[in-house]
């Protein structure tokens, strides 16, 4: 009698495979893809609004297919679909696509991040970026593309070249934010997420950008619960 | 557990009812756990606030007890982590398998009743339980194919995983009779192999009719023989505690209630006190 190792490396075979096995194994296979689907669109909207529902689900099969899921929990699937992306034959013509892509998953992950806790001004040298916080930098306008994407927004006004641009993804209460950052802002919070420290963080932010006010940004980020401890 | 009567799945379509003042008389609710492993954010936050105003069951989808490769200790450590931090009043996982060849299916994929699926199955449930520091219940799938090489019938393994470990059962009448539909299993024989103390939870939900075979999307209200069947199943165990699950077309949170109803006028129908 064949193991249940062996047996169950049969079964998945088979799953993998259209038309493979008895022919309700179709129901496994809608199942599995089904979900794959799903998952993949839950977590990636926009990249699914801007190539089409019905394109979307072929997109998704073949990312499963390239990429297995490799977590019990579909909140964990689809972190590789950007760079999927950046060889997939049929989406070449939107060389945007992929950093839609990392924003997305920017996003998805800073909606179920950790809650911040709020900094203490005596202590500033505990300040890092609350968890939620994701940056980007982009030679598209992603952050744009995004926001038409958003309810009340239109897709047809975005500039798509109006590039680079340079993201943050945050989460003031429950719903995720993305907005586009001046240079002196974005490599201010880059250096804090990188672990340089408040001061060295503020004195890249000024080399990149003389007219970065140090104070006020720092105040800012604080008071949007950016900066945490 | 009795005094639990019956308590539906929450989804996030039903968020804005459970948050929006009055809490809707549902007896407890039921989640899927993974849903709930998250750090931070709304979905938590949700979840701690009806915490305190229900009992709350949590209902691993995820981590394959019968996998025979791939089974993720991971999984295994955000789920204890979970139960820490919700106390819920059940913890419950299915009887199937989920990974294979480097790869999650993310689905309940059936397991063979042999020898072999019951070792590995109770080691696995012996360690989780000793890990949680507490009983858990494990659920039924329902199944499309026959995975081959069983060596009992369905309520056997059961039983036997319950004998072994001290776990509870988990049973989804509804799988129960999808599996007699589709692959001859007699729903009632299995029921009449369980120890009637193991059941200490049931699963009702509707499914689909394919043309080949019927198909547990949980996504229509109970069908008639199902209902039937959970007769039987009040009789042989008693008033065990109900749930009625909703997972694809999930419809407004009265259809639920009303579907909830049907249920608790038979478990506080003398016919169920006859255990």
């Amino acid at each position: 009698m064949r193991s249940l190792l062996e047996q169950q490396r049969t079964f998945a075979a088979r799953l993998l495979e259209a038309g493979s096995g008895p022919l309700r194994m179709e129901v496994y296979r809608a199942n599995a893809f089904g979900n794959w689907s799903g998952a993949l669109g839950g977590a990636y909207p926009v990249v699914r609004a801007l190539v089409g529902a019905e394109f979307f689900d072929r997109l998704a099969r073949d990312f499963a297919l390239a990429t297995p899921s490799t977590s019990g929990d579909l909140h964990e699937y689809g972190e590789q679909l950007a760079p999927f992306l950046e060889r997939y034959a049929h989406t070449q013509d939107l060389p945007y696509l992929p950093d839609v892509a990392r924003l997305e998953w920017l996003a998805h992950r800073a909606y179920y991040a950790a809650d911040p806790e709020p900094l203490d001004f005596s202590r500033p040298t505990e300040a890092r970026l609350a968890p939620a916080c994701g940056l980007l930098r982009s030679n598209w306008t992603v952050a744009r593309i995004w926001d038409a994407h958003q309810e009340g927004g239109d897709p047809a006004a975005v500039d798509l070249c109006a590039g680079p641009e340079h993201v943050l993804v945050h989460r003031p209460g429950w719903r995720v934010e993305v907005r586009a950052l001046e240079r002196g802002d974005y490599r201010f919070l880059e250096r804090l997420q990188a672990g340089a420290g408040l001061g060295p963080a503020l004195e890249a932010a000024v080399a990149a950008d003389a007219a970065f006010d140090a104070r006020a940004a720092f105040a800012a980020w604080v008071q949007t619960g950016v900066i945490t401890r | 557990m009795a005094r639990l009567g019956t308590g539906i799945g929450l989804r996030a379509r039903h968020y804005a009812d459970f948050m929006g003042g009055a809490r809707p008389a549902a007896g407890w609710l039921e989640v899927h756990s993974e849903n709930y492993f998250a750090a931070g954010g709304r979905e938590r936050a949700v979840l701690e606030a009806l915490r305190r105003d229900y009992p709350v069951s949590l209902h691993g989808v995820g981590l394959g007890l019968g996998s025979a490769e791939g089974y993720s200790t991971r999984h295994e450590d955000r789920l204890c982590a979970l139960v820490e931090r919700v106390q819920p009043a059940f913890v419950s996982e299915h009887l199937c398998w989920g990974a294979a060849a480097g790869r999650h299916f993310n689905d309940l994929l059936p397991l063979p009743f042999s020898r072999e699926a019951l070792d590995l199955v109770a080691g696995r449930v012996a360690r989780l339980q000793e890990r949680l520091g507490r009983r858990i219940l494990v659920e039924n799938v329902s199944c499309y194919v026959e995975p081959g090489g069983s060596e009992m019938g369905e309520g056997e393994f059961l039983a036997a995983l319950a004998r072994r470990t001290g776990c509870g059962l988990l049973l989804d009448v509804n799988n129960l009779y999808v599996n007699q539909v589709n692959l001859g299993r007699d729903a009632l024989a299995q029921m009449r192999a369980l120890d009637p103390a193991s059941v200490r939870e049931i699963h009702l939900a509707g499914f689909f009719a394919g043309e080949d075979c019927l198909i547990d999307t949980h996504g229509a209200r109970v069908a008639d023989p199902v209902w039937r069947l959970y007769d039987a199943a009040l009789a042989l165990f008693g008033p065990v505690p109900t749930l009625i699950e909703w997972d694809t077309d999930v419809p407004p949170l009265a259809v639920l209630l009303d579907e909830a109803a049907k249920a608790q006028a038979r478990l506080d129908s003398p016919h169920a006190l006859a255990a």
